[in-house]
């Protein structure tokens, strides 16, 4: 929590320089009250500030004392009584426009709203009146970081530094704004610049934070490309470095890339030594070596690592991987042997990777099925070994990789009856049970996995992996009462296992639970987990306001422009994908199927009726719809409430002003009926199409949600860049014919430009050789895809092929 | 609350983390009451402590020349179904919700019994007062078909031998065995225990009905079973 103190203590400094430069000077009584105030809203004093407030505003000659209104503001922001905060703050504003604080305040009040394009506007006027105000430079900056307003921060930072060139932040954070900017020279030039400032120290010191900056400093050089001048900063400072590993890392790198393999490959093998099981550094010394594209020769190297250090996996997992035929074998048999002695779970997870080569898939099966014939009769692995050599649980272990083996193959039977005998041999190992609800996912079976799922959870109900697992089986076969139950085991007392799971960003299950409600059609609530989980990532993306000043202070440079980084491109997080197709996808089927008021019964039941009867009848229903309206209101209201009391709580005992306003909540009807489903499908669109452009999937939902919008040119857009894409998937091509009839039905009604540049851009689509043979490619696709879909469990495969069938079938 | 992937717990963990507690390192041999040499190789004895929000799971290794690792671990509300998934499978008799009740309470005296890190046995006894005694009652002690004569059945009946040794206050510990279950009968032969009665029909559901009582008196020869059994 210290840095909130001492931002807080930065805060009093501005607040008070803010004071010393009133204009509208107060009496020194009022003046008193007026600091006191300041001081308050610092210790979070908010009654006694408000009272102090009021005592001035009471006094007829300040009743409009722009600052005191402006201050009280604040305080009742941070009270949570957002809206008298603001019209105080606009009645304070109103009166004096040229005060800084009014403004300041006023920035104040919207960034505490996320309305960052306000806030900066706010802190740009009071710095009209005050240029140099340090403290409003200084939250100007986190503003612009925030957003990503590149040039604004460098130019508030360049102030900034002109100001207080004493202090380190200044340097840095002007230095980061050139980084951040691709100007690696001025950056590079700053950061030397102040390292001369400081004193020299002698000899080798445990400065951690000078270590950063050197740190940061060299991935500044390694930005700008001059690799040779990184080489050199990195070895004249590596006294000061205390990071080794980076240190060695950095440089073995580096030589890589300015043609030093020799002595990379030197750092690699020390880096090796230290950490045997990290693959990037066996990558690293292929690449010095240049025996990337040599599999012998890697083979050669990987075996020297295997027989020095006997208890290391690594090594031995990659010869198989460069290994053929007999040398495969021979590597395979020691391989297997120990982990199935050892008892490893995951190996067949190890060696999956293993199975695009087919041959190898081969040799795999051969050899553990003649293991587990071994083992089950001579308790041996093979037959030139002792019998009751092998522990007596490797059959086991044998077994279970088999049951995998086969379900991975999509031998469904086979796998079935290993994992049986494995039941039989040992009932009470948990993976088996898991094992066994996952062929029967495999196999389409939804309702069995679940089952078998939670029969693996019952055996310990103290791991959570398996209790995630069976929520997400259960969730799968449409069960989401009974997943919640089961996550409920885990979730915190006193709050509703729904509630604490979206609490904690539980997206896993957000997205599930959305797709188990699109399938069971109930729409609204599967979009309100998709909002949720798009909720989620704001809120990541709001987090990050905290670190623009705590990273600068604590030098961590390096890791906080990797976030700045990341966050710039965080919904392309598989995990956003997934939501937000789901979300797509029910707001098309909104789109295409409206919500009617009414049940479909009661619409059946009126046909019959008399007239005055139905007048009777929708008399009632309108009673019940009001009543119903306003009970839900009610709810909705009370629900607010809470939060907000909530929330006001929360500001109350953390910081005021960086809590945002609670959010509206999300209610399932008021989602489900929304009046433009298309343009809250295009709101999830828009991230996927930045972020997840190499994804067929973004295109094909965009050409869906163009098509109802009737946008042939971004249909085209759409179609071409799917095509890009994966030529042969079967949804494309059903959408390709679909356009092509939706182009000639309306290509005369276009305005001018647009018929022959689409025809022209149609001709280009439609004589390509892939269209051109689409009825044999196409079934050949889907049977490919089908069989050997990498998502199984996924239908989307599936409702393109009923679609298909729907839509053209084949001739043959 | 634990996060484990499934998997790394058990054979990464273990391994390398030990929390030796009087660790014993001897090679033993010793001669039991009928006089067969009876030759344990070399026993670690250590502690493994695992915490979790609500379980203790303590593991008791014991470890031979060999490459298995055999282990005894508590019986806990998270877990006690695979007891009862090891029960179904080993006994030939169901036992109600009651005993699996009264097991969460043993304590010391319930305990399962790990073999490369998988539940392959178990071992339950209650404290029994009934005939004005105080007698350990054996009530399950079992492995799986594919465990046996592994040394486990050994190290179950050595864990609750060793726990009427500490309390110094059992008059003896007695069981029931089916009349044709010679295995288990001669295993229990081994570590002194008798025929002392035989109960025709003991059994409901079974064939043969008929049970023998095993029984091992403490009281008359403390001294000579208890040398027989640490020395």
């Amino acid at each position: 929590m210290g840095f909130w103190k001492e931002e807080s203590c930065q805060q009093h400094e501005g607040n008070c320089e803010t004071m010393s430069a009133t204009k509208v000077s107060l009496p020194p009584k009022e003046n008193a009250h007026f600091k006191r105030i300041l001081k308050c809203y610092e210790k979070k004093h908010y009654k006694i500030g408000l009272k102090l407030c009021n005592k001035i505003l009471n006094e007829p000659a300040f009743s409009d004392h722009a600052e005191t209104l402006a201050m009280k503001g604040l305080i009742l922001n941070a009270m949570g009584r957002r809206e008298e905060a603001y019209a105080d703050v606009r009645r304070g504003l109103k009166k004096d426009l040229r005060s800084h604080t009014c403004w300041h305040v006023y920035g104040l009040l919207q960034r505490s709203e996320r309305k960052y394009e306000e806030a900066i506007k706010a802190y740009r006027n009071a710095l009209k009146h005050d240029p140099n105000n340090i403290q409003i430079l200084r939250e100007l900056s986190i503003v612009q970081i925030h957003i990503r307003d590149l040039r604004g921060y460098r130019d508030t930072r360049h102030q900034l530094f002109n100001l207080k060139p004493a202090q380190r932040a200044s340097w840095i954070g002007f230095a980061m704004a050139y980084h951040l900017l691709n100007d690696y020279d001025t950056a590079y030039k700053i950061l030397e610049a102040f390292r001369k400032t400081q004193n020299p120290r002698d000899g080798p010191v445990y400065d951690y934070e000078n270590s950063e900056l050197l740190l940061y400093q060299n991935t500044i050089l390694e930005d700008s490309g001059d690799l040779e001048s990184a080489v050199k900063h990195l070895i004249e400072n590596s006294s000061y470095i205390c990071d080794k590993t980076t240190y060695s890392e950095t440089l073995a790198n580096l030589y890589l890339h300015t043609g030093k393999s020799k002595l990379g490959e030197q750092i690699y093998r020390k880096l090796i030594n230290a950490n045997p099981d990290n693959y990037a550094y066996y990558q690293g010394l292929e690449k010095a070596l240049a025996v990337e594209d040599n599999p012998r020769e890697k083979v050669i190297l990987y075996s020297s690592f295997s027989k020095d250090k006997k208890k290391v996996c690594l090594p031995n997992r990659m010869i198989l991987e460069y290994t053929e035929g007999e040398a495969f074998l021979e590597h395979l048999r020691p391989y297997m042997e120990s982990a199935l002695t050892k008892g490893a779970p995951p190996l067949f997870t190890d060696l999956r990777p293993l199975y695009t080569d087919s041959n190898k898939v081969i040799t795999i099966q051969k050899l553990v099925e003649s293991m587990v014939i071994q083992l089950r009769d001579y308790s041996r692995y093979f037959e030139d070994q002792e019998v009751k050599s092998a522990p007596a649980s490797a059959l086991l272990w044998a077994y279970y990789y088999l049951a995998q083996h086969y379900d991975h193959l999509g031998n469904h039977e086979t796998a079935m009856s290993y994992v049986d005998k494995a039941i039989d041999h040992t009932p009470t190992l948990i993976e088996l049970f898991m094992c066994k609800a996952k062929i029967y996912k495999h196999t389409g079976d939804l309702a069995s996995a679940a089952k078998w799922m939670d029969e693996a959870r019952e055996l310990d109900t103290a791991d959570r992996y398996i209790n995630s697992k069976c929520a997400k089986y259960f969730l799968q076969a449409n069960d989401i009462e009974q997943a919640t139950t089961v996550c409920g085991k885990f979730t915190r007392e006193g709050a509703t296992p729904l509630d604490n799971l979206n609490e904690m960003q539980c997206m896993w299950f957000q997205t599930e639970c959305a797709l188990a409600y699109q399938r069971t059609g109930q729409w609204g609530e599967s979009l309100k987990k998709c909002h949720e989980v798009d909720r989620h990532f704001n809120e990541i993306i709001d987090d990050q306001y905290d670190f623009h000043t705590y990273c600068l202070r604590k030098m961590t440079l390096r890791s906080y422009v990797q976030l700045l980084r990341l966050e710039d491109v965080l919904r392309s997080h598989p995990f956003y994908f997934k939501a937000a197709k789901c979300a797509i996808s029910v707001y098309l089927h909104l789109y295409d199927h409206p919500l009617k008021n009414q049940s479909k019964d009661e619409q059946i039941s009126t046909d019959n009726m008399s007239p005055a009867d139905l007048k009777k009848m929708k008399n009632k229903q309108r009673k019940a719809r009001k009543k119903l309206e306003v009970e839900q209101q009610a709810a909705a209201a009370a629900a607010e409430k809470k939060e907000h009391h909530l929330k006001s709580k929360q500001n109350a005992s953390e910081d005021g002003d960086n809590h945002p306003p609670p959010s509206e909540e999300l209610l399932p009807e008021k989602l489900s009926s929304t009046q433009d489903p298309l343009k809250e499908a295009i709101k999830f669109l828009q991230p996927l199409q930045s972020f997840a452009y190499d994804k067929i999937d973004t295109h094909l939902l965009a050409y869906e949600i163009y098509s109802r919008k009737n946008k042939p040119l971004l249909m085209l857009q759409s179609v071409k860049r799917a095509l890009k894409i994966d030529d042969r998937h079967p949804k494309l091509h059903q959408f390709l014919s679909n356009f092509q009839e939706y182009i000639t039905s309306r290509i005369s009604s276009l305005p001018d430009p647009l018929p022959e540049f689409l025809q022209s851009e149609m001709a280009k689509i439609y004589t390509a050789k892939v269209f051109q043979d689409i009825k044999d490619i196409n079934w050949d696709s889907i049977e490919s895809k089908t069989l050997f879909s990498k998502h199984r469990g996924d239908d989307s495969s599936i409702t393109a092929l009923s679609d298909l069938k729907l839509g053209d079938s084949p001739s043959n | 609350t634990r996060l484990r992937p499934r998997g790394t717990q058990s054979w990464a963990g273990l391994g390398s983390t030990r929390l030796v507690e009087g660790q014993c390192a001897r090679r033993k041999t010793r001669r039991s009451l009928n006089g067969e040499r009876d030759f344990l190789p070399f026993l670690f004895r250590n502690l493994i402590t695992v915490r979790n929000k609500s379980v203790i799971c303590k593991l008791e290794y014991q470890n031979d020349m060999t490459r298995a690792r055999i282990a005894l671990g508590e019986v806990t509300v998270h877990n006690i179904r695979q007891l009862k998934r090891l029960n179904t499978v080993v006994f030939p008799v169901s036992y109600n919700d009651k005993f699996y009740k009264d097991v969460l309470q043993a304590g010391e005296l319930a305990r399962l019994a790990y073999y490369n890190d998988v539940v392959v046995g178990g071992v339950c006894c209650r404290v029994d007062t009934s005939n004005g005694q105080r007698e350990l009652y054996i009530m399950t002690l079992g492995c799986l078909a594919p465990y046996r004569r592994l040394g486990i059945g050994t190290i179950m009946l050595k864990h609750v031998l060793e726990y009427v040794r500490k309390d110094e206050n059992f008059d003896a510990i007695f069981l029931h065995v089916q009349v044709n279950n010679d295995s288990a009968i001669s295993f229990y032969q081994r570590f002194g225990f008798n025929i002392v009665e035989t109960k025709p029909a003991y059994y409901k559901r079974i064939e043969p009905a008929d049970a023998h009582v095993l029984r091992k008196d403490l009281r008359e020869n403390n001294n000579s079973a208890n040398n027989s059994i640490n020395n």
